[in-house]
């Protein structure tokens, strides 16, 4: 049932480049190298040790197998081995070659025709078989990406349409430019490493990592059917998994071992490609003192399981009801040998950075965690500091039927969502508790009390507003959704720079919208309806609009304006580019059939582009790292932003005007051909009709 | 660009042939049904739908001239003759009929085992073409007859010529100038191109996805070159002497019809997703738009709404002014251009 | 006879007494129904004066409370559609075709400045990135090096 063929993978602009225009005919021989020296009478033992190796790769037979003996008596330590196709041949060199036998041996697999290619280039001495070195590479750099040749500082983003994957410089209104484009380059779906360095690639037989300029292949991590990825923030680690247990086979897997056997989710350090340690699924405890009959709930595995802290120092997993395993990397032992117990535990959240705190020396990484009301015990939200595992803050709370837990971006805040019930549990509220994690004791700020079901939250990127959409029905299997509310917060006006406590500032009313998207460098907030047969629209919102400001607001610290509103029938997903200065949304082929194919707005909504794809799967921008400039550098920048700016003002017109000549030429050039080729015509027809 | 509606037949479009002037004398008493009067200034327009008549109109106000009645089942295929006193049909009934425009009068019928799904004449209205079906142990074929363009002449039950389509069956074909060629497009999406007096086969080319079908070919005004329309969601256009792909447009949605502009040049494309391939039932999701591109650059200039089902069939009026839609929706939208078109450069 | 003529004058002295005084009479009586006539009509000209005043005056009010109807309906209009400053103006040479005009030129104006706005918000946000990453895009062979 493995039917993936890494064949597939169109790499024919790689061959282009490498490969030697070379006879047919022996593309589908192998030369198996570095064999233990054996005799005549061994000799059949170790074919058949090599056949059960090679019919791993493709298909062969014993007799295909032609393992030359030198007039000693002894074998060569070399064989050739027939395979039924070339692509065969390959994958065996692909996936044997290095593969260790022995201590003392391992297995070099190269095609017959490298061998001879390189053999007649006269690099290697006919007398005997060397290992073939790959020709010397130098190794590209992974972040070039973040110059645009052009000079333009446009952003890159990847397209899966079709079977196809490409990655592409976004132009505003022109088609996007084309960098790389490959037919089959994944079987399941594509992914951004988290600082845009490497592209995922997913197939059954693992993921595999693609960068630099030429786009070739940095990294494998053959996890069997893997399903999900996901890397650490700073791409040293990377975590896979797979509903699938791992089933190593008999004669081993080139990359996990019998320890791995069973396991669902391997941890892989990025730098080495080597997997550091697996984990089995958890099983899921089912309801005590459930009837053994009743249909099993299923599984239910929550992604990501294993969830990093922001330096990547740490790993935890939750144990749902007990403990969370914090694993220290890059050895994955578990922190003190022992992991967290907090009874009862439901959910937690590593700060998504490294957050300073008032009155505390040493910056340790935090997480929360919320329990449940146990027996009398009040429900619990807690900070803990990881090494030392104190507990930072502590709140409790009563009568708490769920909790959320949101952290902004720089960790300088957690708000937990609340949901409590009366003590009859018939109604229901919403309460916001925001930690301040930053100042002094950690003060909890309870915001407001919501009667309406709170269906969304999202904190605005390295800002302190954020947005939250309610809806006064519970979101069910209605036919047609609820009516939803759009209310926005953001603290008061305070003295010096302490931030005021939190203010409601405006509620839109009667809405479809179901999802925020903030811009990541905050102020501009997308509210739209997305997988939606209903609706579609998208509204564009400035929070520090440079106009007017209403004189109900004038306390607080923000200003908002409706930019644009927008309609795109069928969205699925909206995404923004890392600069915030293009929004994305696309109607995928894996939600629906309908109108597939990309949108492309600015940041205040003013549509750009449109163009419908069949079969469009996804697309995403690709992320830069943190930037290369000094604050110092910054600042010069932004003292000098007027010369830059005439300078791209210039540049844009020259662009701009001399795209207009080409398109005046061609133009020209298309009608001239095209009344020559009418005349010629014309001339013919008529000697024809004389004739 | 008011369109009139032409709302005759009760079923789906399958093609719409446009004739210029000279116009035809007073009627006479006969098979045709007349509807009312006309005057001589438009120009006529015939149509042929999944019910069993042609229907004639006055393109200009959409007046119904008559309809011709006596095919057995749905009609797929209408060609008037150069000087407009005859017009052949095809029709699921495995019959091409040949009919006297101005009275309505069946002047001949040929049988054969299957549907003719495509009738055209030559330049000089001397021959005819069909393409026949390919069913049930019956290849399809392109038959050629010989015509006399005289009502009260006795036509030839001999077929002249047929070219079996033994690789992939035509679903249309045509006359190419001095009917040198015979052009025929296939199932699988490529473009024939055959001598006119020996059917021998010269050349046959992919022009389109394999296996998207071609689904219309129609002329230029000389027959030098042609376009096709595809269900690959293109339309070509191909020069006749050497089928070169001479343009390509490209279009959203599986296409049925495509046309030619005298005067200007465009071409008019129509299709869209038939109900059946339509997942939702959401409009939108059809397309249901005659698309206009620039013959030349190739790129899409605009679009015209209005019917509510696929376009089966566009198209352009022989004199400019205009063009005709026929839609699976059963209507016939005749458009006359404004002045913007005409001032388009 | 003396008498008898005296008697005969005194006769038709009295007719002629009795004749003027009928005709006095009956002068008498014509001049007061003249007089009546004249003060009837006098008085149906005061009251048709009177009554024309009225007229006036009900239309008058009509009229003022026409005006003031459609003052409060244009100031309502007005603060709908905040567009109080244009209050005290002159609200009488209004109408609601014009508030609507006068509201949609405003929102017109306001659009303009908002996209205005945010057009020159967003040449900054472009041009400030762009910069960055032009001075960002110097560093790195220098990044490539390590």
């Amino acid at each position: 049932d493995d039917d993936f063929d890494e064949n597939e993978v169109d790499i024919s602009d790689l061959k282009e480049k490498y490969e030697v225009q070379l006879e047919q005919g022996f593309d589908t021989f192998v030369v198996v190298d570095g064999l233990p020296v054996v005799t005549e009478e061994q000799k059949p033992k170790l074919v058949k040790f090599l056949l059960k190796k090679l019919n791993t790769a493709g298909k062969t037979r014993e007799d295909l197998i032609f393992m030359p003996m030198g007039d000693d008596g002894k074998s060569l330590q070399f064989a050739f081995v027939e395979f039924s196709t070339p692509n065969e041949a390959a994958a065996a060199v692909r996936q044997l070659d290095y593969t260790p036998l022995d201590k003392k041996h391992t297995l070099r697999v190269n095609k017959l025709t490298d061998i001879d290619r390189y053999g007649r280039e006269g690099r290697i001495d006919e007398e005997y078989t060397p290992p073939v070195i790959e020709p010397f590479q130098e190794k590209e750099h992974l972040r070039s990406f973040m110059a645009d040749p052009s000079g333009r500082g446009r952003d890159q983003l990847v397209m899966f349409r079709g079977d196809t994957v490409g990655v592409f410089w976004a132009n505003e209104k022109e088609a996007p430019e084309n960098i790389v484009d490959r037919q089959h380059w994944t079987e399941t779906f594509v992914q951004w490493s988290p600082l845009g360095t490497f592209l995922v690639s997913v197939h059954a037989q693992g993921v595999q990592l693609w960068g630099g300029a030429s786009w070739t292949r940095q990294r494998r991590f053959a996890h069997p059917f893997v399903n999900l990825v996901a890397f650490s923030p700073n791409e040293n680690y990377l975590v896979t998994w797979s509903n699938r247990p791992i089933a190593i086979p008999d004669d081993g897997h080139p990359a996990l071992s019998l320890d791995d056997d069973g396991k669902n989710y391997v941890i892989w350090d990025v730098e080495t490609g080597k997997p550091l340690r697996s984990f089995a699924q958890l099983e899921v405890a089912q309801p005590a003192g459930g009837d053994e009959n009743a249909p099993k709930k299923p599984v239910k595995n929550p992604w990501p399981a294993f969830k990093w802290s922001p330096d990547d120092k740490y790993v935890a997993r939750l144990n749902q009801g007990s403990s969370i395993s914090v694993y220290e990397l890059p050895k994955m032992n578990l922190l003190d040998k022992t992991a967290v117990k907090l009874d009862g535990v439901m959910d937690f959240e590593w700060a998504p950075a490294t957050v300073q705190r008032e009155g505390v020396k040493n910056y340790e990484q935090l997480f929360c965690f919320w329990t449940p009301e146990i027996g009398s015990n009040p429900a619990r939200v807690g900070l803990m500091s990881i090494p030392s595992k104190q507990i930072v803050r502590s709140l409790n709370l009563f009568s708490v039927s769920d909790a959320k837990l949101h952290w902004q971006s720089e960790g300088a805040y957690l708000c937990v969502k609340v949901d409590r019930h009366s003590k009859s549990k018939k109604s229901q509220a919403t309460t916001l508790e925001i930690f301040r994690i930053k100042e002094k004791g950690v003060p909890v700020e309870v915001v407001d009390t919501i009667k309406d079901t709170v269906i969304n939250f999202a904190w605005e990127p390295k800002g302190d507003r954020f947005v939250i959409i309610t809806t006064t029905e519970p979101v069910g299997a209605t036919a047609v959704p609820p009516k939803t509310s759009v209310a926005f917060f953001c603290p008061e006006k305070a003295k010096g720079n302490a931030v005021g406590n939190f203010k409601h500032l405006r509620t839109l009313e009667k809405k479809n919208s179901n999802a925020i998207y903030w811009s990541p460098k905050g102020r501009f907030v997308v509210v739209a309806t997305v997988a939606n047969t209903q609706s579609s629209e998208l509204e564009f919102y400035d929070l520090d609009f440079e106009g007017e400001k209403p004189e109900s607001d004038k306390d607080l610290t923000a200003n908002l304006q409706l930019m644009n509103t927008a309609d795109h029938y069928g969205v699925t997903d909206i995404e923004w580019d890392p600069s915030g200065r293009y929004v994305a949304t696309w109607a995928s082929f894996w939600k629906h059939a309908m109108e597939n194919g990309y949108h492309l707005y600015d940041f205040k909504g003013e549509q750009l582009r449109e163009e419908p794809i069949e079969k469009f799967k996804q697309l995403q921008w690709r992320p830069r790292p943190a930037t290369l400039l000094s604050k110092e550098e910054q600042k010069q920048i932004r003292k000098n932003l007027r010369e830059y700016s005439r300078l791209f003002e210039q540049e844009d017109a020259e662009r701009i005007s001399s795209a207009d000549v080409a398109v005046v030429e061609a133009r020209r050039r298309l009608l001239n051909e095209w009344y020559d080729w009418l005349e010629q015509m014309e001339e013919e027809l008529a000697e024809e009709r004389e004739a | 660009m008011r369109p009139i509606l032409l709302a005759g037949h009760e079923r789906a479009l399958t093609q719409i042939k446009l004739v210029p002037p000279p116009f035809l004398p007073f009627p006479q008493e006969g098979t045709v049904n007349f509807v009312g009067w006309y005057n001589r200034e438009g120009d006529l327009l015939f149509s042929t739908a999944k019910d069993q008549h042609i229907c004639a109109w006055f393109a200009h106000n959409g007046e119904r001239l008559g309809t011709y009645q006596g095919h057995q089942g749905a009609i797929w295929t209408v060609d008037v003759d150069p000087t407009s006193t005859i017009i052949a049909s095809g029709s699921a009934d495995n019959t091409i009929r040949l009919w006297e425009i101005k009275t309505g009068k069946l002047l001949k019928t040929w049988d054969f085992p299957t549907a003719v799904k495509r009738v055209e004449f030559n330049e000089d209205g001397t021959r005819l073409l069909g393409v026949t079906e390919k069913r049930m142990g019956h290849l399809g074929t392109i038959v050629v007859l010989d015509i006399k363009l005289d009502v009260n002449a006795e036509q030839s039950d001999e077929k002249v010529m047929t070219i079996v389509c033994d690789e992939s069956k035509a679903t249309v074909a045509g006359w190419s100038y001095l009917s040198k060629y015979i052009i025929a497009g296939h199932e699988d999406g490529s473009v024939s191109q055959y001598d006119g007096k020996t059917g021998d086969l010269y050349y046959n080319f992919p022009a389109h996805e394999l296996n998207q079908q071609i689904t219309d070919l129609q002329w230029n005004q000389d027959r030098t070159y042609f376009i096709t329309a595809s269900k690959d969601k293109t339309a070509k256009l191909i020069s006749a002497k050497d089928l070169e792909v001479m343009k390509t447009y490209p279009a959203d949605t599986p296409l049925n019809s495509a046309t030619i502009t005298p005067k200007k040049d465009f071409v008019i494309l129509g299709g869209g997703q038939a109900a059946m391939d339509v997942t939702t039932t959401s409009a939108r999701q059809g397309k249901f738009e005659a698309r206009f591109y620039h013959k030349i650059f190739e790129d899409e200039i605009g679009r015209v709404r209005g019917h509510f089902g696929p376009l089966n069939t566009v198209a352009a009026d022989p004199t400019g002014k205009g063009y005709a839609s026929g839609g699976e929706d059963g209507y016939v939208r005749v458009h006359q251009f404004d002045k913007g078109y005409f001032d388009f450069v | 006879k003396e008498h008898l003529e005296i008697l005969a004058r005194k006769e038709i002295i009295q007719k002629r007494k009795d004749k003027a005084s009928e005709a006095q009479a009956i002068k008498d009586k014509e001049a007061a129904r003249k007089k009546m006539l004249q003060e009837q009509l006098l008085q149906q000209a005061e009251a048709q004066r009177l009554a024309e005043e009225q007229k006036i005056r009900e239309q008058k009010r009509i009229a003022n409370e026409r005006e003031q109807i459609k003052r409060k309906e244009v100031e309502s209009m007005l603060k709908d559609m905040k567009l109080e400053d244009l209050a005290g103006e002159d609200l009488d040479n209004l109408d609601s075709n014009k508030i609507r005009m006068i509201k949609l030129q405003q929102l017109e104006r306001e659009k303009n400045t908002v996209s205005e706005k945010l057009r020159v918000t967003g040449k900054r946000l472009d041009h400030l990135e762009r910069a960055f990453r032009k001075e960002e895009a110097k560093k790195l062979p220098d990044d490539y090096a390590k």
